[in-house]
């Protein structure tokens, strides 16, 4: 009668602790739980596509300062930005401590540190998206921080940690790394075969490239390719397209989906915008905002492989794509890049141009050399803007539709220079010529 | 109160809990791990008596490679010997007809041509070519062009030696100089993959054999005066009931199957 009792009461015991034991596992495990899910989702979309987020998110220029001048550094082969955050994801790497912070000497110091190798994204993300990318569990967790450089010391053994810079606040953080080492990394450097002499400066609007002397690049063509209004419908409406009301006006045609959605094809520029009434949950964290971008650019393009991040606006929570090309971004004839997407409360908007660079095909243009930076200044200065009047300088690609082939477009290198919030070409802002005589 | 009676109770409570905690804890995990659908989808295809054999799952990299037209073939006609030679400006293509037809069995064809094609007087550039068991068959001995980023199966660089009564008697010939990377390395469908995905898009019957699964270069479009290759897995596939053998090609790129077009050029849409 007793013993029965105590074995009742005993199991009651156990059970009760199981339960506690189970619920504190399942407690724990939602996390892991939920993210499993998500890769699911994620992987059975961008099958399609198979650009994975951290190429679309990855930084652009990397610059290698040996023991006397920096170096622009680029392989026509291999991606060295991409190899080596493949490098990175296998590094433990730790929460990152602020250095220092609004200290432009030490900021400048830092960036023009020896033996560096620095990759530099176009615009400024959060540790906690960088460890998001690189799928580090410890840097998951970090939050707020931004920055848009990544610096590594190639030869000093002692110094393991990698710093991150961010140039609009000067702000430096540093990182300890364990599980990592410095040859793989000295490989692809030398391995690098664009190399251009620069110098990084801090003018009154950030960090500008120097190119120090006059640069020779190559000019490149791409077959490229569009989509028809319809295929756009049909992946940016939900498949029923029945409901759909059509209205054209002078080659822009309209193509409503009820109230809540619009997209708007002009025929002429091949713009398109698509505006999504439903869409009206705004991101909540800076995560959020730029896999949900990533998301949306997925299914607009099928080849993204040349896509990168422009720019992340998280107070207007605004993003910019635009095409790259051997590390240099591409500007087409239009003021917002390739892609723009913005979340409000009103809704999601994105605008995209219907030209995609599909194929490269060799180029039978020569190289074109360029005038080196000061030159440029000096060329702004005449024409009556100073120094202190140009918001960026970047050189890129202008974009050239050959008259007699429409599917192949010739892509020449220029410098692009940012004044009241415009990109022109240099030639624009002067009427001179950014090449060399 | 009995509270004996309230023991048992709770008792049954806790533990029909702890069977749903456990269920529902054991669900998760299984969640988690059906990423991996692919060895899944390996074991149904056995089951369906498709015989491979072991599928590499490693990705590799590849490139958009470019090629000029190029007159070395005809440059060089004049070095070959013991044969009527005609040379075809279009295709830039040689076609020969040999003066002593060449006795081959098909136990022996691979090692005979092998030794015919180096002497330069015989082929010219022999030696920048290889045997393709997957795109020979009894009356075509097929050589595909290497270089050095991989072979290239494609019209433009191959070399094709006619079979008629057990006797080669005579070849044609295309030559590509030399390839250029026109874009960086990019991840290419690893073979497994490719399989897995060609299974998927009923593609592959029930009862046949995966015969071969190379990568090689292939012809993808020609755009100002050059042609431009891509990576594209080739997969042959033989019926077990009926003998057909099929080739399906798909773009190592996109992993998108290309359909071939009424005449055997891949088309451009294959992107």
């Amino acid at each position: 009668m007793k013993i029965s009792r105590l074995i009742v009461q005993l199991l009651l015991v156990v059970a009760v602790i199981t339960s506690v034991v189970l619920s504190f596992f399942i407690w724990t495990n939602t996390a892991r739980y939920q993210r499993g899910r998500n890769i699911d989702v994620t992987s059975a979309d961008s099958n399609k596509n198979e650009i994975p987020m951290n190429q679309v998110i990855s930084p652009t220029s990397v610059i290698w300062h040996d023991e006397s001048e920096q170096h622009l550094i680029y392989n026509s082969n291999e991606n060295i930005s991409l190899s080596v955050q493949k490098i990175m994801q296998d590094w433990k790497i730790s929460s990152p401590k602020e250095v220092s912070k609004k200290d432009g000497a030490y900021y400048q110091k830092i960036i023009q540190g020896k033996n560096m190798l620095q990759l530099v994204y176009p615009t400024s993300i959060t540790t906690n998206v960088f460890g998001y990318l690189l799928n580090n569990d410890s840097l998951k967790d970090e939050k707020g921080n931004q920055f848009n450089r990544i610096l590594i010391n190639l030869k000093d053994k002692k110094d393991q940690n990698i710093y991150l810079a961010n140039d609009s606040n000067y702000a430096v953080y540093k990182a300890k790394v364990k599980n990592a080492s410095s040859i793989p990394l000295t490989k692809l450097v030398k391995r690098a075969n664009v190399d251009l002499k620069i110098r990084l400066d801090i003018m009154k609007h950030g960090v500008f490239i120097f190119y120090t002397e006059p640069i020779k690049l190559k000019s490149y063509s791409y077959v490229i390719s569009g989509k028809k209004d319809s295929e756009y419908t049909t992946a940016l409406f939900d498949s029923n397209t029945n409901g759909l009301v059509t209205s054209a006006d002078n080659d822009v045609y309209t193509y409503n989906y009820g109230e809540s959605k619009r997209l708007t094809s002009d025929h002429n520029t091949e713009e398109l915008t698509f505006d999504d009434y439903t869409d009206t949950s705004v991101p909540k964290t800076q995560l959020a905002f730029l896999q949900r971008g990533y998301q949306k650019v997925t299914n607009l393009q099928n080849s993204i492989s040349n896509l990168r991040l422009y720019n992340a606006n998280w107070k207007d929570k605004d993003l910019v794509f635009r095409e790259y090309v051997e590390g240099f971004p591409i500007f087409k004839k239009s003021q917002f890049g390739s892609i723009r997407i913005k979340f409000s409360r009103k809704g999601s908007s994105e605008h995209f141009l219907n030209k995609v660079l599909e194929v490269p095909v060799p180029s039978n243009q020569a190289a074109t050399k360029l005038k080196s930076t000061n030159e440029i200044f000096k060329g702004l200065q005449r024409v009556g803007f100073s120094p202190n009047d140009v918001q960026s300088v970047e050189v890129g690609y202008q974009w050239e539709t050959e008259t007699d082939n429409e599917k192949v477009v010739d892509l020449k290198p220029t410098y692009y220079i940012k004044i009241d919030g415009h990109w022109r070409p240099y030639n624009e802002w002067t009427n001179e010529s950014a090449e060399e005589d | 109160m009995d509270f004996k009676r309230i023991e048992v109770i709770f008792l049954i409570v806790f533990f029909s809990l702890d069977i749903f905690l456990f269920l529902s804890f054991r669900n998760s995990q299984q969640l988690v791990s059906s990423t991996n659908t692919n060895t899944s989808t390996i074991t149904e295809m056995r089951k369906r008596n498709i015989s491979f054999g072991s599928l590499d799952t490693k990705n590799g990299y590849a490139y958009y490679l470019g090629s000029q037209p190029d007159e070395s073939l005809a440059q060089n006609v004049s070095k070959l010997r013991n044969q009527k030679v005609s040379y075809e400006d279009v295709n830039h293509s040689i076609s020969s007809a040999l003066s002593d037809p060449i006795e081959v069995k098909a136990s022996n064809r691979k090692s005979v041509m092998d030794k015919f094609i180096k002497k330069e007087s015989n082929v010219l550039f022999g030696k920048d070519y290889k045997y393709s068991p997957q795109l020979s068959s009894g009356s075509q001995i097929v050589y595909v062009a290497t270089t050095r980023l991989g072979e290239v199966y494609d019209k433009t660089a191959q070399l094709i030696f006619s079979v008629s009564d057990g006797e080669v008697i005579g070849y044609t010939q295309t030559y590509v100089k030399s390839m250029i990377i026109l874009h960086e390395r990019q991840a290419i469908k690893s073979e497994k993959d490719v399989i897995t995905s060609l299974y998927a898009n009923s593609e592959i019957p029930n009862n046949s054999k995966i015969s071969y699964a190379n990568l090689a270069y292939t012809k993808l479009l020609e755009a100002k005066d050059s042609t431009i290759y891509i990576p594209v897995w080739f997969v042959t596939i033989k019926n077990k009931d009926s003998k057909v053998v099929t080739t399906k090609k798909v773009n190592a790129f996109t992993g998108n199957i290309i359909k071939s077009s009424t005449n055997g050029d891949s088309s451009y849409n294959a992107q």
